[in-house]
Parts: C-alpha cells; structure tokens; sequence
C-alpha cells in the first residue's frame, strides 16, 4: 500500500492493473488519454501482464470489449463525451448481451458547440442503456469504485458491463492523494474473472446475443436485464462492505453528509458534490440545518435510500450538472419520480442547473441556492428552475458576439446593454 | 366493426389484398386500418395482413385477437402452428380456404366450429407466376364476403392500389378479383361483425411479477448448436422435388452442393435423399440435375399421394 | 492460383457429401448467400465463431434456433471485424495464460452482407486488416439492402432497379470495387466465390482456412426477391454471372491478382440480365441498346489484357 499524489486518470489506471485486467481495446479522446497511455506503457514495460488494442472507433471498441468479455476474459475500456456516444449503439448492445466489464467515462460536455470541459450530459445519454453507473467524486474514489465496479459486474446476479464516472479537468487531470492498496490485498478483494457459461469454446458451442421474435420474448430478455439491474443495489451493498472491512473506506450507494438533522438537503452527483459539503460546513458553521445527499449510483437508481434520507425534510435543493433540452435537469426528475405520493416526501423540491461545460459553481452561489430554498419553504411556493449564470457572463458572451459579427441591433434590445 | 385477417406465404400477395380491400371499404365510406405483418421468415413463409373497418373511428390497433372473416391464401397453412390461422377463431368467424378440397373435409379435418366456405382453387397452384395474383383474388372473395362493397369499389380499389404495375397486371388482377366476387355470390353478406369486449364482465389478465432469473438463464444465448432443424421450414413448399432413383445417375454433388438449406444428405451409398422437413421448395435441384431425375410436384398431391401410400400400407 | 493438384477438391467428387450447416433456416427459398455459406461451412467445419453484422443472415440464429454447429455472436450492422478482434484476442488471452486448452480454439469467421462491407462496415474491417487480425471475413452480396426490401448499396449494379432506384434506368451510380479496395490493405487473401461454382469455393475456403491473417472472401449471392426471379434460377444465374464476366472469380495473394476462372467464351451479359426482374426494363417494352451496349462495354474492359 501506498499513498501517493495521482490524477484521476492515473487513479483509473491503477485500479485497471490491480484488477489484472487481461484485455483493453482502446481509442484515444480527451480527457481520457492519459488513462490507455498510463496502462500501455505499463504492459511495454512489463509492470503489467494484459493486451491493449486500439481501435478504430469507439463503436468498434465496445464491440470489441463486448466481445472478449463474451469469450470469458476481464476487460476494461475507457471514454469520454463524444466517444461515448459513438459507441452508444453498442453500450445497449453489449449490456444485452449480460457481458461483464468495466468502462471509465470521464465526463465531458456534449457538442454542439464543442468543448473539452465537464459536465454531465455524456454519461446520462447512457442512463437507459443497461449499463449500471458510479459517479466518483474524488480520485481515491475513482481506484476503489473501479475495483467495486468489477465484483458488481461479474456478480452471477448481475452481469452487467458497470459505467465508473469522473468528470473531466476537475478529476482527470487533478492530482490528489490517493491510497493505492497492496495487490495482494486487491487478489484477496477480486478474486478472477469466472466466466461460468459466457465462452466461446470448441468444446461448448454457444449463439450470443441472437435476435428474438416478437414481444413477449423481448419483454422478457429486457425486464430480466431490469431485475439484475435493480438485484444489484443489494449486490452493491455487499460489496461495499466487503471493501470497507479490506480497506477501511466504505463507498455507500448514497453518500449522505450532515443529513440527519438536516432541514434542507442538498442533492448533487460528481466532483462538485465536494464543492457543496464545503458549503454545508459553512452554513453549520452559520447555524443552519443543512446537509448533502451525492447519490454514487445512478443506475440502478438508490430509490429506497433517497426516499428514506429525505424523509421529513423541509425542502431539497437539486443541482443538476446536466440538461435535458425542453425539460430541464435530468437528476431533479429522476429524485421528483421517486418521491412523489409519499407522506413524508419533502414539500419543495427546488431545481438548479449549474457546472455545465465545466462553468464553476461558488461558494456563495450554493449558499444563496439554500436561501431561495429556505423561502420557498416559507411561502410554499417553489420556484421555476434557475441556471446559475450571472449579469457579467451574459456581458462577456455579449462581446464575443460582437466579435463574432453578430446583429448588433437584435443585441442592442433587451435590458443587458453593458 | 369487422374484423378479417389474411393469412398466406411471402410473395402471395397477403399485403396486397389486405390493402386492395381497405381502400374499398374506404371508397365505401368506412373507417378503415390495414397492415401486414412480417417475422423473420421470407418469400414461401407464413405471413399475415389484416384489415378492420367500421363505420366509427377505430381505436382498436395491432393483431386481430378474435377476427370475423379470416382467409387461408394457401390451404397448406392452415395446420401449421405458426402460422397462426386457426388463432382466436369463434363459432361466429367466417374461414375462406383456398384449396382443393370441399368444406365438409375442412370442418371434419379442424373438427371446427367455425362455418367454412371454399375459394376453388383456379389455374395451376404450382405455378409461381401466379403466386401475385392470389392477393386479388382473396381480396375479391373477401369483398363479396363482408357484403358491403360494390363489385365497382372492388374494381377501383384495385385500379387504385397496384396503378404502379402497370394497365396489364391490372387488368389480370380485375379479372382474378371479380371472378373471386363473383363466385362468392351466394355467401354475399355472410360475414358478422362480433361484438366488443365489455368493461362490465370481462376475464382478468393473468399477470404475474417476472420472477428474477440470473443471466446464466436470462442472457439471450442459446447453448447449443444445430436446434434449428425443429423449424419445419418444409412447410414452406407448394412444390415438391421428388428423385427418380431408376434416373438418377448417382452425381450427387449436383443436388446436394446446391441445395442451399442443405436439405439434400448423400447416403453411404451415394445416393441423394431429400429431407422434406426442411425443403423449402425452391427448385434448384430439378432446374440443376443434370439427367432430370427430379420432378417437381405439386404439395398437395405429393401428400395425397402419402396419404394413400400410408393407408394401402395399413391395408 | 488455387492449386488443382494440391487441393483436396480435384473434381466436384471430391466436394464433402456430409453438410454441417443445420437445416430450417429463415433464410429465404432459393436463397444463393444461404448456399455460398452452406458450401462454406462444409469446408471450415464446426470449430468456428460466427461473428455477424446487421443484414439478412442476422436471422440465422433467432432464439432459441440456431444452424450452427458452433458459436456465433451477433454484432451491429458497423462493427462486426470489431468483434472479430476482440473473440479473437481473447481466445489468444486465454490459451496463453493456458486458461483453455489448445482443441477448444476457434476459427474467427466474420459474416455480413453487401450493405455492411461495402459501406457502414468499412472502417472496421479496413481497421481488423491494419491491424493483421487473423479471421476470415465472409460477404454475402446481394447487391443491395436485401433484408430492408432491396434498396439500393454501395454493391448495386449500374442501372438494376431497386426499392430505392426504380426510375426508368434503375440504379445511377457503379458497383464498388471491394476487392481492390480489400486487396489494396495488402491482406494475406482475398477471393471472390460464388455458391454456382462450388469447386471453385472449395478451394478457396480450404485455401483460407490454410492461411494466418485477414482472409477476404465476398461471395455474390443471387437473391430471388431482390433480383426478381424464380427461386429454381439462383445457380443458373450464377453460372450466368461467371459465363459473361460480370463476376470474375479471383484471389489476391502476395500482392497477385490471378483469376480462377476465365469466362471461355464469354456470354454477352445480356443473357444473364434478361433473367432477372431488376434489369426488365432493359429489354421492355423496348431494348435499351445505349444502356445495353454500356454495360456490356464495362465488362469488356475489365477482361481486356486479362483473356
């Protein structure tokens, strides 16, 4: 064991190798790239036993590790943004086909227009593919939930390829210190990959992932992947104690800070969620009841978790590092859909839209969320969502359009002159 | 509402007829929804169309669950499972078989409730230039059947849906359709429209909670090789390929390499046989046989013939 | 060349008498990709993963049948050589780490159809090449879309008419040249075959089969109901396709193109339009000499300086 400074790319590196992966078809895309140079140059130097291949695309990748995974070997992958969603056809695909394996997403926002920074709309477009997601929030989270991530996918009440997610630049490419565990003791955590009946063998003919017809065998193949899906909560939470008696971290499907007494409770996934406990400890430190709920899995969805760590109380501030166009944020519908009709259900669910393409998300901003909260309270009246964006952003966007020759008489109307 | 499915092979025409006769209920003034439905299978497999029409909007969608009229193109399907034919069949639904055979051996061979009229078959089953025009010609009796379409609607409703095809193929499909219609004058109007599903005394769906299986059963794998010879794809023929073994000169590479189902095995003796379970009936062995030792025959003869070879057998 | 005195398959005798594909496929009656693979398989033999792409032989293996005596595994219409790569280099994996024994190795074996191979699936297989993948990619071509209705590919003929180009001079653009563009990644073997010249087949497929490396195969496969024809014709056709020269039959190996089978004498094409539905109008109402003598033209030059 080791603590050392690493990156969250590095992070995921790591928990590749201790998970002695056989097999990683590749495809370079930023910010992920540091993760397949890290584990090539390992197996050039012969640190680490395992193949990499890269592909020609990521569809092909997913194909690829689909594939081998279908054959009988551990494989892992990683992505981002828009590699994600080439291959998404195959992310549905590969989960169909019960096939276990592992995929680093590092977050990215989505084009049009194009950018390398974070935010979530890359691994939501994943949600409803089968594959189970873990959001990280800090690099040493990255190593441990990459080595959860296996137990749970190979799990005979799974098998499902698991999504382990970091956001990009604020994970990717940030060191922190991290505990890197002994090897040893990752072989006693992560025993190896057990096939059982996922082969192709000479000796055991097998037809994966073969067409159906109609819709009753198709109802039928589809709800047996939702039932392993929603299995694995309790499949996570095996896991995650098992990994707590190894490793002395303990990585619950819902990290839950300062919750109990709480009266209003933050909810937010990702990196930034360590941007909202500093906030809470804050607003303690002001006399106000406030705590933070960063659900770890998305899917499955801890529904049982929220519902009981929300109970009574008084409202919740959803913050969602996302958008679904002509809806709005996807976290706040999902938390809305799981709470609604129940008694103790808190009354104000309030709705913010912040961090998209990497935009920061400031002290004073989380402090004002909970205010507006705090009011709607009062009032019983929720407000409409808010994108926390500010007067002089929209004065800069303004100017590059000057620049960028838009009409300057449409830009001239409204109330933002500077 | 009526309710009529067609049922027949790919390439008969099923989609056709089903939508000759919705528009001419159309041009009759109806509501109408046609649409054909596909499996995996192609040309010579089971497939089926259906039709509803009402005087109301139709709400109702998908397959026809409990349909008034069904039409049998092809008299070879009705035993066969997964074709479906006899599905959801009533006392009060009418069965059109185009066939060989009188009713009265139908209703004995169904031992069916349903009442049946016959569609003599006309012209030559076994030829596959006239596997088109049998949709027309279903359409044309189904007309007549439901007893509320002019022979004028049938006529334009043709004109109407094949006008790519050409005046000549209309024409041959005019003339198939009326001659249909006509011969079902007697039984004009002999379709009833069943009545609806109540709200107020219907039988409960049987829902169960999809137990969970774990993925070494519920993974869409099949762990075996060769379970497709349970497809009896040799219901598919409307023709048969019979060997002359006094002609056959034993070239069994011929047959057996070309056969593309790989329906023709080789015996230690060198003979050809033919696995009439999955013939599909294509023909590339009597085309190809270099001493013409196959005969095509037509199905329905080759299983009468059966039939009197197994009963002289008893005898 | 295919080696007549080396191969196992000397005379049509010599062709195996024992088929291993399984019967009661969905494949369509008269299906001529169905014969080409049956043909096929007969010579790879069971010890074979099956790794397919979007198209017509998708419905091969519909649960829970399958014609297979060994494995498959279904792709997408993009990706199947990816998939090729990945079984591929699993099995390597485990037979290295001695995880599974030496017998219960696979031969990877990549099908798809025109639609895949000569567009979606490109880039996959351009890459499997690069990257010297050993496996043996089947095309089944039907020059078109066969299994959506026959609309118009990258493999369709100048002027066939199709569910997309049903205009009066049918299809506007040129059949793609997959074999050059397949050979020219210098892989160890690509051959044309077609299912109507089984000798022919055998050969190549044994040849194949004795190779390492990217091993090319596209087999022209006549198709009844995209070509509009009766089932019986599917080999007559596809003799028909060798005897004018539409379909040369030929393998590249060490950088050599050499053809298989001269046409001798060559039929004038028209012989092998006229049978099909899709170039009717060719011949009705009224012959197109200009678009006749065009096509014929396009084969001609092929075969100059070959014959």
């Amino acid at each position: 064991m080791s603590r050392r400074l690493l990156t969250g790319n590095a992070a995921a590196a790591w928990a590749a190798r201790l998970a002695r992966v056989d097999y990683i078809p590749a495809f370079p895309i930023t910010p992920q790239t540091e993760i397949i140079e890290s584990l090539a140059n390992w197996i050039d130097n012969g640190e680490m036993a395992g193949r990499l291949v890269t592909l020609e695309s990521e569809h092909s990748m997913l194909t690829a590790a689909g594939a081998a995974a279908a054959t009988g070997v551990r494989v892992y992958s990683a992505t981002s943004s828009q590699g994600l969603l080439y291959g998404m056809e195959m992310l549905y695909n590969v989960a169909g086909w019960r096939t276990p394996f592992v995929l680093t997403n590092v977050s990215r926002g989505l084009s049009a227009p194009i950018t390398l920074e974070a935010d979530h709309n890359d691994i939501l477009a994943a949600r409803d593919s089968g594959c189970l997601q873990i959001h990280c929030a800090t690099c040493q989270e990255v190593l441990d939930s990459t080595l959860m991530a296996y137990r749970l996918a190979e799990d005979e009440r799974v098998r499902l390829p698991v999504i382990v997610n970091m956001d990009g630049f604020y994970l990717s490419f940030t060191r922190e210190p991290v505990l890197i565990p002994a090897a040893s003791d990752v072989d006693a955590f992560l025993p190896p990959f057990d096939p059982e009946n996922i082969a192709f063998r000479a000796s055991a003919p097998a037809s994966q992932a073969v067409a159906v017809l109609g819709g009753s065998p198709y109802s039928y193949f589809r709800y047996e992947m939702h039932l392993a899906a929603m299995q694995a909560l309790e499949v996570y939470e095996e896991i995650a104690t098992k990994f707590a008696e190894k490793f002395g971290r303990r990585h619950d499907a819902v990290e839950a800070y300062h919750c109990e007494d709480a009266e209003i409770v933050l909810v937010m996934m990702g990196s930034f969620a360590t941007k909202a406990r500093a906030a809470v400890d804050q607003l303690r430190a002001a006399g106000q009841a406030v705590g933070l709920l960063r659900p770890r899995l998305l899917r499955p969805f801890p529904a049982a978790h929220l519902q009981r760590l929300l109970a009574g109380k008084q409202g919740v501030v959803v913050i969602d590092q996302n958008l679904s166009m002509g809806k709005g944020g996807v976290l706040h519908a999902e938390l809305a859909s799981v709470l609604y009709g129940r008694k103790d259900a808190p009354p104000i669910l309030t709705s913010f839209i912040g961090g998209l393409g990497g935009r920061d998300i400031t002290a004073e901003e989380f402090f004002e969320m909970v205010k507006v909260t705090r009011e709607a309270v009062a009032s019983g009246n929720t407000p409409p969502p808010r994108l926390l964006y500010n007067r002089d952003e929209l004065r800069e966007v303004h100017k590059l359009q000057a620049i960028a020759h838009v009409e300057r008489e449409e830009l001239g109307k409204g109330g933002d002159k500077p | 509402m009526y309710r009529i499915r067609f049922h027949g092979r790919g390439g008969q025409g099923m989609k056709t007829a089903s939508r000759i006769l919705g528009t001419a209920f159309f041009l009759e003034g109806f509501e109408v929804q046609d649409a054909p439905r596909y499996g995996a299978e192609r040309r010579g497999a089971p497939i089926f169309a259906y039709v509803r029409a009402a005087r109301q909007p139709i709400n109702e969608r998908g397959i026809i669950q409990r349909p008034d009229l069904v039409i049998v193109a092809d008299d070879s399907l009705v035993p066969v499972p997964a074709a479906g034919v006899l599905g959801g069949l009533t006392a009060n639904t009418l069965l059109l078989i185009n066939s060989h055979d009188p009713a009265e051996t139908w209703t004995e061979r169904l031992r069916c409730r349903s009442p049946i009229i016959i569609l003599p078959i006309t012209g030559e089953v076994e030829d596959r230039a006239e596997m088109p025009y049998i949709g027309a010609t279903c359409a044309g009796a189904a007309a007549r059947l439901v007893g509320v379409i002019s022979r004028e609607a049938l006529a334009a409703a043709i004109r109407e849906e094949l006008v790519a095809l050409g005046p000549d193929i209309i024409e041959r499909n005019l003339d198939k359709a009326l001659a249909a219609f006509d011969t079902m004058q007697a039984h004009a109007g002999a379709v009833s429209e069943a009545a609806e599903v109540l709200a107020s005394s219907y039988t409960p769906p049987d829902w169960i909670n999809l137990p969970f299986e774990d993925a070494r059963r519920s993974a869409p794998v099949i762990h075996a090789g060769l379970t497709s010879v349970e497809v009896k794809t040799g219901l598919w023929r409307t023709l048969r390929p019979v060997i002359d073994y006094e002609r056959c000169v034993h070239c069994w590479w011929v047959c057996s390499s070309f056969c593309p189902d790989g329906a023709i095995a080789v015996t230690d003796e060198k003979l050809p046989v033919i696995d009439y379970d999955h013939c599909k009936g294509c023909m590339i062995c009597v085309a190809q046989c270099p001493p013409h030792a196959i005969e095509a025959v037509p199905e329905h003869e080759a299983q009468q013939q059966e039939a009197s070879d197994k009963q002289g057998v008893g005898k | 060349m295919t080696d007549e005195t080396t191969s196992a398959f000397r005379r049509m005798k010599d062709l195996p008498s024992t088929h291993l594909l399984g019967t009661g496929t969905p494949m369509c009656s008269g299906c001529g990709g169905l014969q080409a693979l049956h043909e096929i398989y007969d010579i790879l033999g069971e010890k074979t993963v099956f790794v397919n792409a979007a198209g017509c032989m998708t419905l091969l293996s519909v649960y829970p049948f399958t014609p297979f005596r060994g494995s498959w595994l279904y792709t997408a219409m993009a990706s199947a050589p990816a998939g090729a790569q990945g079984v591929r280099d699993a099995l390597d994996i485990l037979l290295e780490k001695k995880r599974i024994p030496p017998e219960d190795d696979l031969d990877v074996v990549v099908l798809t159809g025109d639609g895949s191979a000569y567009g979606m699936g490109l880039s996959a297989t351009s890459g499997a090449m690069e990257r010297d993948l050993d496996f043996l990619y089947i095309c089944y071509d039907n020059e078109g879309y066969g299994n959506t209705g026959q609309q118009y590919s990258g493999a369709t003929p100048h002027a066939a008419k199709t569910a997309t180009s049903k205009g009066a001079h049918g299809f506007a653009g040129y059949k793609k040249d997959l074999f050059s563009i397949w050979a020219a990644h210098k892989p160890a073997y690509v051959a044309t075959v077609i299912g109507s010249e089984p000798l022919d087949l055998a050969r190549k497929i044994e040849k194949a089969k004795s190779m390492k490396g990217p091993r090319m195969i596209i087999a022209l496969a006549p198709c009844p109901p995209g070509w509009d024809y009766d089932p019986k014709d599917s080999v007559e056709i596809g003799k028909l396709a060798v005897k004018s020269g539409v379909w040369p039959l030929k393998e590249y190996v060490d950088g050599e193109v050499v053809h298989t089978k001269l046409p001798h004498p060559r039929i004038p094409i028209e012989e092998y339009l006229q049978k099909q539905g899709r170039f009717a109008h060719l011949f009705t109402p009224r012959r197109d000499e200009a678009l006749l003598a065009q096509l014929q033209a396009k084969v001609d030059a092929y075969w100059e300086g070959i014959e």
